[in-house]
């Protein structure tokens, strides 16, 4: 039988490398609404532009110029996040811009543009599953636990990231407006802050997330035009787990729901494991609906 | 002179209703099939070309004289709907066939739950359902005018086990995981049946969501059983090179099986070197010396135009337009229930050959197109057919 320690070390790296993906996803989602009182539905095809692209392109440009995978990899990414960024552009200025603080209206504009999406993706891209290379070949193995580098890549990235936002909006000027913003528009209006540009740039940092947590999924998912869909509502029940508009709260719903997948997943299976999920957020729902870390709302 | 234009526009009008008029002898001279798959999710590349292979039979029938019956020729038309691969899915598609377009023979239907909710209105309409679902639900008295166009656990399974049981003596205990639907329920039901009359032991049996994309705990579960086998069952080929995958970075090597593996391109595209050896019941190499000169003509213009390879749920799709032709000129009309009552006593010439009705031991009705039972194996990332099974219970015996 497999020790112990190999089990608990296994399990933690599951959580950990999982969980680094949907708090990334789970923080652009959170930092839009925060921000702009929007639930973007849509969120989850800007994670699937990004994963698409990143899948077509690794190939493309290692046969076009010879690279290898990595650096492929990293190109590839650059390229579909400025690609999915320019996307979500348009959405602001055509589609939320005129839904600012309207939770039906987004929610109807959102819904649409994610079916609209998905039909396009398919399109475009079709059907067949995509797999990209491994970016990192190899195992770590500790303790009797094993992990693919690739993965452990990816982890890293994410944390990196994670750790960028959480020093931008803590220590900059464009940090703090986007706080306040999110906290009261009208105050923060008051005091200098110009309201529409702090918006779309909240907005476009959230995509950016969205984008990024697409491209880092690439190498370890097969990915299709559905992909996003699993990831969306993993995110809907982080930032529910965590508190709507809290950044400290996405995190924590990330690795928790990560925690849930990885320990029911193995001791019971796969399914009782969203079935857990979602009974964590309706018992959330009835005992502290503004979330673990999140704000009553007045 | 607005007497002479209102005559002139009726006089048009008239001569275009008559022509309009005349158009429902060409829709009477025209048998509507219908497809119902799913054309996008995660399982979008099978409908897209379960979609193609129609249009191709429906062409190959046109062009060879169409249907004859009662001494009159019916040209056959296909539309492809999309379920989704959901019960949702089925329903709305089954709904837009059968109620909206008035489609009186659909010629597949692609997933068990789909499946279930198009037969809840196929039946009661009088449609003939023929499906590629695994369900052993879906067929029996109680729904005459279900078949089935290849094969399901309960013809592979027996076989399918067998040969790796033989060709692995020491397998003495088996792992489980399937998708958490009615494709995986009934594929679970019946492997815990096989492996057990093989005195194979089940130490572990796990579902999944469908849409999964993490199986990392998945594959820790399977590992940490110790199972000399995992059966993955109904799983899809993604997800399937996805677990395989796991399992070999967390140490694991015994055999594997993938019964319901029919798109081996996208498991050895997603797994690599772990899915090296993975045994599968669904699974074809139609370019290969053991395929027909169809199939594999079929075939290569598929990986023409579809970038894959054809496999054997979209072969079906050829398969059951030819079972309905054959059931059509069979019974010598174009009433389902008749041409349902005459198909258990017709042999088709399918993409394999001449094939006819079986299953009713199984059954309890003969519904299931006995095609041969093909297992392959993945060697050097290539799909080889390592034995092909024909049945025997043909035609109700």
């Amino acid at each position: 039988m497999v020790t112990a320690m190999a089990l608990i070390v296994q399990l933690a790296l599951n959580t950990l490398q999982a969980g680094s993906v949907y708090v990334l996803f789970a923080l652009g989602l959170t930092l839009i609404f925060g921000v702009m009182g929007v639930v973007n539905f849509a969120h989850g095809q800007f994670f699937t532009l990004g994963a698409l692209l990143t899948s077509v392109l690794v190939p493309a440009l290692r046969e076009a110029f010879g690279m290898g995978v990595a650096l492929a990899f990293t190109f590839a990414s650059a390229i579909s996040i400025v690609a999915v960024l320019a996307l979500a552009a348009v959405v602001y200025q055509f589609g939320f811009r005129h839904y600012l603080r309207d939770t039906v209206g987004s929610f109807i504009l959102s819904v649409g543009l994610l079916l609209f999406l998905e039909g396009v993706f398919l399109w475009v891209f079709g059907g067949v599953p995509r797999v990209v290379p491994n970016i990192a070949p190899g195992e770590l193995r500790v303790f009797g636990a094993a992990i693919e580098l690739q993965r452990l890549v990816v982890f890293g990235i994410a944390v990196i990231i994670t750790v960028l936002l959480y020093l931008m909006l803590a220590f900059t000027r464009f940090g703090r407006a986007i706080r306040a913003t999110a906290e009261d528009a009208g105050a923060a209006t008051l005091q200098g802050i110009r309201d529409k540009r702090t918006l779309l740039y909240g907005f476009m940092v959230g995509s950016f997330l969205s984008a990024a947590s697409g491209c880092l999924t690439a190498p370890i998912a097969v990915i299709t035009p559905a992909v996003g869909n699993d990831y969306l509502i993993k995110g809907f029940i982080t930032i529910i787990i965590g508190g709507l508009g809290s950044v400290p709260g996405a995190i924590f719903g990330g690795l928790t729901i990560a925690l849930i997948e990885s320990v029911v997943g193995y001791y019971v299976d796969g399914t009782m494991a969203t079935i857990g999920m979602f009974c964590v957020v309706a018992l959330l729902l009835l005992i502290r609906p503004q979330g673990m870390l999140g704000h009553v709302q007045h | 002179m607005k007497v002479k234009l209102g005559l002139r526009f009726c006089v048009i009008g008239g001569a275009l209703s008559m022509s309009l008029l005349s158009c429902p002898a060409m829709a009477e001279d025209v048998l509507k099939f219908g497809v119902s798959s799913p054309m996008s999710g995660a399982a979008a590349n099978w409908g897209i070309g379960c979609d193609w292979v129609g249009q191709k039979a429906v062409k190959y029938i046109n062009d060879h004289g169409g249907v004859r019956v009662g001494g009159k020729t019916y040209k056959v038309q296909l539309t492809t709907y999309d379920n989704g691969y959901t019960a949702a899915g089925g329903a709305q598609s089954a709904q837009a066939m059968i109620s909206r377009d008035g489609v009186r023979y659909i010629v597949q239907s692609l997933g068990t739950a789909p499946v279930q909710a198009t037969q809840s209105l196929s039946e009661r309409a009088g449609v003939i359902l023929l499906t590629t679902a695994w369900g052993k639900s879906i067929k029996g008295p109680k729904f005459p005018l279900t078949f089935t166009n290849s094969n399901t656990p309960y013809e592979i399974f027996e076989p399918l086990f067998s040969v790796v049981r033989s060709q692995h003596p020491d397998i003495k205990s088996v792992a489980l995981l399937n998708p958490n639907d009615s494709t995986g329920q009934q594929a679970e039901a019946q492997s815990k049946e096989v492996w057990a009359k093989l005195g194979v032991k089940v130490v572990s049996s796990s579902f999944y969501e469908r849409g999964t994309t993490e199986f990392q705990s998945i594959a820790t579960k399977l590992a940490n059983s110790k199972a000399d086998a995992v059966d993955l069952g109904g799983s899809a080929p993604g997800d399937a090179g996805s677990v395989f995958k796991e399992l070999s970075v967390q140490g694991w090597n015994g055999v594997k099986l993938y019964p319901a593996g029919t798109g081996s391109d996208t498991l050895v595209k997603v797994g690599g070197k772990s899915v090296e050896g993975v045994y599968m019941g669904q699974a074809a190499d139609f370019s290969g010396a053991t395929a027909t000169a169809l199939q594999r003509d079929l075939d290569t213009q598929a990986k023409h135009v579809l970038h894959e390879p054809l496999n054997i749920l979209q072969m079906g799709v050829w398969d059951g337009m030819m079972a309905l032709k054959a059931g059509i000129e069979k019974a010598d009309s174009i009433d389902p229930r008749v041409i349902a009552k005459a198909l258990p006593t017709t042999t088709v010439e399918t993409s394999y050959g001449p094939v006819g009705y079986g299953g009713k031991s199984t059954y309890g009705t003969p519904q299931q197109l006995l095609v041969p039972v093909i297992i392959t194996q993945i060697q050097n990332g290539n799909t080889v057919e390592i034995r092909r099974v024909k049945s025997t219970d043909v035609n109700g015996s």
